[in-house]
């Protein structure tokens, strides 16, 4: 019989076939961003002159803090919508507690160590409510930390009566906007270490290894004995203490506590993070795609700004560059499989 | 077409061959050609990582082979989809399912194939076919229940009948009796003979020599991704099977071990769980000895030993530890006083898929001092450690840098056991242990328990493979309805006497 004879079948029929190889998927975002770069370029040269670059890289340096805060959160499948609104009440805590301090007429050592004790204090009890519902409480970190973004937005205008918040030491913006170790602004010397540190936490400590085995299979984790509960609480507990730290850096740029100031950070480090390869189905990210991700989310409003795109349309874009990053991890992930 | 099939009853119903298939550089599938005739059961037999897996889903259109040639029905096929294959009358149920668990039976029956006039659903319709369905079938299944509150047995039934509904000519079966009862595996056997002698043809994927023996016209052997060889399952052994499937002679399966009893490491006194899977549980294991636990899925034995991990929460009940009352277990302290526990479901509850071997093996022993110093890691002697326990379970090949998820199942279960070498441990827990896993991987499997109990663990073992814990066990609970029906030990520890003990039940709880 003729059809039983052999011919051999359509040999492209794969149909992921076309997806390009994980090593061009890692090639992709630095790739991205020298396109982007020398695209905005062409439009305007200023984009790539000395003052911008270090411009860029302070920004960066910012919003890399809070990529580095949500990668975090992200790796154990959770999420933080709240960062944002965190940002604002730390840098309103902050300005408060200073200006309050030097109103008591204490010496400028004090005042200081009231404001990061204030910051820090605010930032950490907002991680351990929102690893406590979490964790403990067994809430969707979606809808946890949507009504945590509310208390904290709340919590932020009633501080400051809407109003940004005056008496801001100078030393305070010398430090932490000001300073410079060995010519590097303040800003970037403190995200590289924090990032050369939370690198060596996720990749070197019983902490950082627990992260990637809880996002890959939290059930998994749990039964083979690790205190997934105690280390997700401490995983927001974390996220929320970097996005205080960088609160409390652009603090310092402003010179006031802003009630505004987190506005539309949360969405901006969640793009950073989901731009730079981190999954949103867990375990998989670092340091590393947190920064690329950021420059990347950074590179694109600075440009748009110098080119001068309205403000609305950037949301647009922003929006778009999130849900865009995800459908790419999900390809990546099919892949794989 | 115009050409009817009975006009084709001298060519197979579906013919494979030369097919071939790589996984990212791995040959899964090695030119492999396979014939099923309508109205005839085909076994695939083989190891895990033997290619049948591959095999059935090439032949349910999930991928397309690299090269080969697919005939069914004597027309060729090209680029086939599931939807395709469905379509043409190729229904594939696997092991994985493919239910919505926030659905009904009867939706998911339906699942993108609604009855309906004019974009409204066409619910009394669907029901009543549903429920025609399933009696035809015999299943005891409601079809407005949701999935997720079905148990495993009758998710299968489910999946099962899903497969039914509508025109079938190849019905591909793998391991359909993993999680069904001896009544209901009764019921799929008279199900497959009336769909033998409709001519529909079936490739059934089973390690169980019984069934096999009760089932099968053919046997093709897969091994390495190689089709080995093709038999009659009239003229072949149980023997000739085993050796073909693994390349070498196996002449015990079981190894035989030397119980020393000693004192009573686990022990549990009036135990009920919240859920009421079991029920004033009395129980006891001793150091040097298996203690095996048999019954029926559903009876309440893997509950019982995951309560005992720390997996169920407790109602009542006492549980004593090597003779101190152990409260409020979790798997961190358990693993503290020396328990371990090995899940049924690996891929759900052991294994993180996506990380290497070395991290997986690992994970029990990070809070030790062999791992980790002040929480901070000590890579190079997690590598030496994992690599030296790894090489010792002869893991295939011996790279932990591999992601697990890279593994057959023996390997996989092979990481299991791996853990439980990285610290001091006392009392072992295995559930199911040996599901999914071929018969190489079995038998080292049980070298290792004998390891163990030789080495003075107390070691339990729950099992639905009634041969597997008569076999190995010293003492053998029998469970039904989540209570104790029967403790046996030496001569009482026959086939007949657990099954007896499921029998008593049912007579006392008739004529109550």
């Amino acid at each position: 019989m003729s059809d039983l004879e052999l011919s051999v079948a359509a040999k492209d029929t794969g149909h992921t076939r076309w997806l390009p190889a994980e090593w061009l998927w890692r090639a992709m975002l630095p790739i991205a961003l020298v396109v982007l770069l020398l695209g905005f370029a062409a439009v305007d040269g200023r984009v790539l002159s000395p003052a911008n670059l270090l411009n860029i890289a302070q920004q960066t340096s910012y919003l890399a803090l809070f990529a580095m805060a949500q990668t975090v959160v992200i790796l154990t499948r959770g999420f933080d919508l709240a960062l944002g609104p965190t940002v604002s009440m730390v840098s309103v805590g902050t300005a408060l507690a200073m200006a309050g301090a030097t109103a008591s007429g204490h010496d400028t050592t004090t005042v200081l160590l009231a404001g990061l004790g204030a910051g820090f204090g605010l930032g950490i009890a907002c991680g351990l409510f929102n690893g406590v519902v979490i964790a403990l409480l067994g809430v969707n970190p979606f809808v946890a930390t949507l009504g945590s973004y509310n208390i904290a937005i709340g919590v932020a205008t009633t501080l400051s009566a809407g109003r940004p918040v005056q008496g801001v030491p100078g030393t305070f913006s010398q430090i932490f906007y000001g300073g410079n170790i060995f010519g590097v602004p303040a800003a970037i010397a403190i995200t590289v270490a924090i990032g050369v540190v939370l690198q060596l936490m996720l990749a070197r400590t019983v902490f950082g290894r627990s992260l990637y085995i809880i996002g890959t299979n939290p059930r998994a984790a749990a039964v083979a004995g690790l205190p997934v509960k105690r280390i997700l609480v401490l995983t927001y507990v974390l996220c929320s203490a970097l996005a205080a730290l960088g609160a409390i850096m652009m603090t310092a740029r402003t010179g006031s506590g802003e009630p505004n100031l987190g506005g539309s950070l949360s969405l901006q480090a969640i793009a950073g993070a989901v731009v730079g390869g981190t999954s949103l189905a867990g375990g998989r990210g670092g340091v590393g795609t947190a920064v690329l991700g950021a420059l990347f989310v950074t590179i694109l409003s600075n440009g748009m700004n110098l080119t001068r795109i309205d403000g609305y349309v950037q949301m647009v874009v922003l929006g778009a560059i999130v849900i865009i990053g995800v459908l790419l991890d999900r390809l990546r992930l099919e892949r794989r499989q | 077409m115009d050409v009817d099939i009975d006009l084709k009853q001298t060519g197979p119903l579906l013919a494979l061959r030369g097919i071939s298939k790589r996984f990212s550089g791995v040959r899964a599938l090695d030119r492999v050609d396979l014939d099923v005739r309508a109205g005839e059961l085909h076994v695939l037999f083989g190891e895990n990582g033997a290619g049948k897996s591959t095999l059935i889903n090439v032949v349910s259109g999930t991928f397309p082979p690299d090269e080969g040639t697919f005939h069914f029905g004597g027309e060729e096929i090209r680029h086939l989809t599931p939807q395709r294959a469905r379509a043409i009358g190729i229904s594939p149920v696997f092991q994985e399912f493919s239910l919505v668990p926030s659905l009904t039976v009867e939706e998911n029956l339906f699942l993108g194939r609604e009855v309906s006039s004019r974009g409204v659903l066409r619910t009394r319709e669907m029901r009543k076919r549903a429920r025609a369905l399933i009696d035809e079938l015999g299943f005891d299944l409601d079809p407005s229940q949701r999935v997720d509150d079905l148990s495993r047995a009758h998710q299968q039934m489910t999946e099962i009948a899903k497969a039914l509904l509508g025109r079938v000519r190849l019905l591909i079966l793998d391991e359909p009796t993993a999680s069904l009862t001896e009544r209901e595996t009764g019921r799929l056997f008279e199900l497959i003979a009336r769909l033998k002698s409709q001519n529909v043809g079936l490739i059934y994927v089973s390690h169980r020599m019984r069934e096999i023996r009760a089932l099968a016209d053919r046997v093709t052997v897969l091994r390495d991704g190689r089709h080995i060889r093709t038999l009659d399952a009239a003229t072949s052994t149980d023997g000739e099977l085993v050796e073909l499937m693994t390349g070498r002679k196996i002449d015990l399966l079981f190894p035989t071990i030397a119980h020393k009893p000693d004192k009573v490491m686990v022990d549990v006194e009036n135990l009920t769980l919240t859920d009421g899977s079991v029920r004033d549980v009395n129980f006891y294991a001793q150091a040097g000895e298996i203690t095996g636990i048999a019954g029926l899925v559903g009876c309440g034995k893997s509950e019982l030993i995951r309560a005992i991990y720390g997996l169920e929460p407790m109602a009542s009940g006492v549980v004593r530890i090597d003779g101190l009352r152990y409260e409020f277990p979790t798997p961190r302290r358990s693993l503290k006083h020396g328990i371990a526990y090995f899940p049924a479901n690996r891929i759900a509850e052991g294994l993180a898929l996506s990380r290497p071997i070395r991290e997986n093996a690992s994970m029990t022993g990070l809070d030790l001092p062999a791992f980790a110093r002040f929480g901070v890691l000590r890579q190079a002697a997690e590598r030496i450690t994992i690599a030296g326990i790894m090489e010792q379970l002869q893991l295939r090949p011996p790279n932990i840098e591999r992601t697990a998820g890279a593994l057959s199942g023996g390997n996989r279960q092979k990481v299991m056991l791996g853990r439980a070498l990285t610290r001091e441990l006392t009392v072992f827990l295995f559930d199911e242990p040996s599901v999914g896993i071929d018969v190489g991987a079995k038998l080292e499997v049980y070298e290792f328990m004998k390891r163990l109990v030789e080495a003075g663990a107390a070691v339990i073992v729950v099992s639905s493979e009634l041969p597997e814990v008569l076999a190995l066990s010293n003492r053998l609970y029998v469970m039904h309805h989540g209570r104790v029906a029967a403790e046996l030990k030496g001569a009482e520890k026959t086939e007949q006497n657990v099954l007896a003990s499921f029998f008593r039940d049912h007579l006392a709880a008739e004529v109550a």
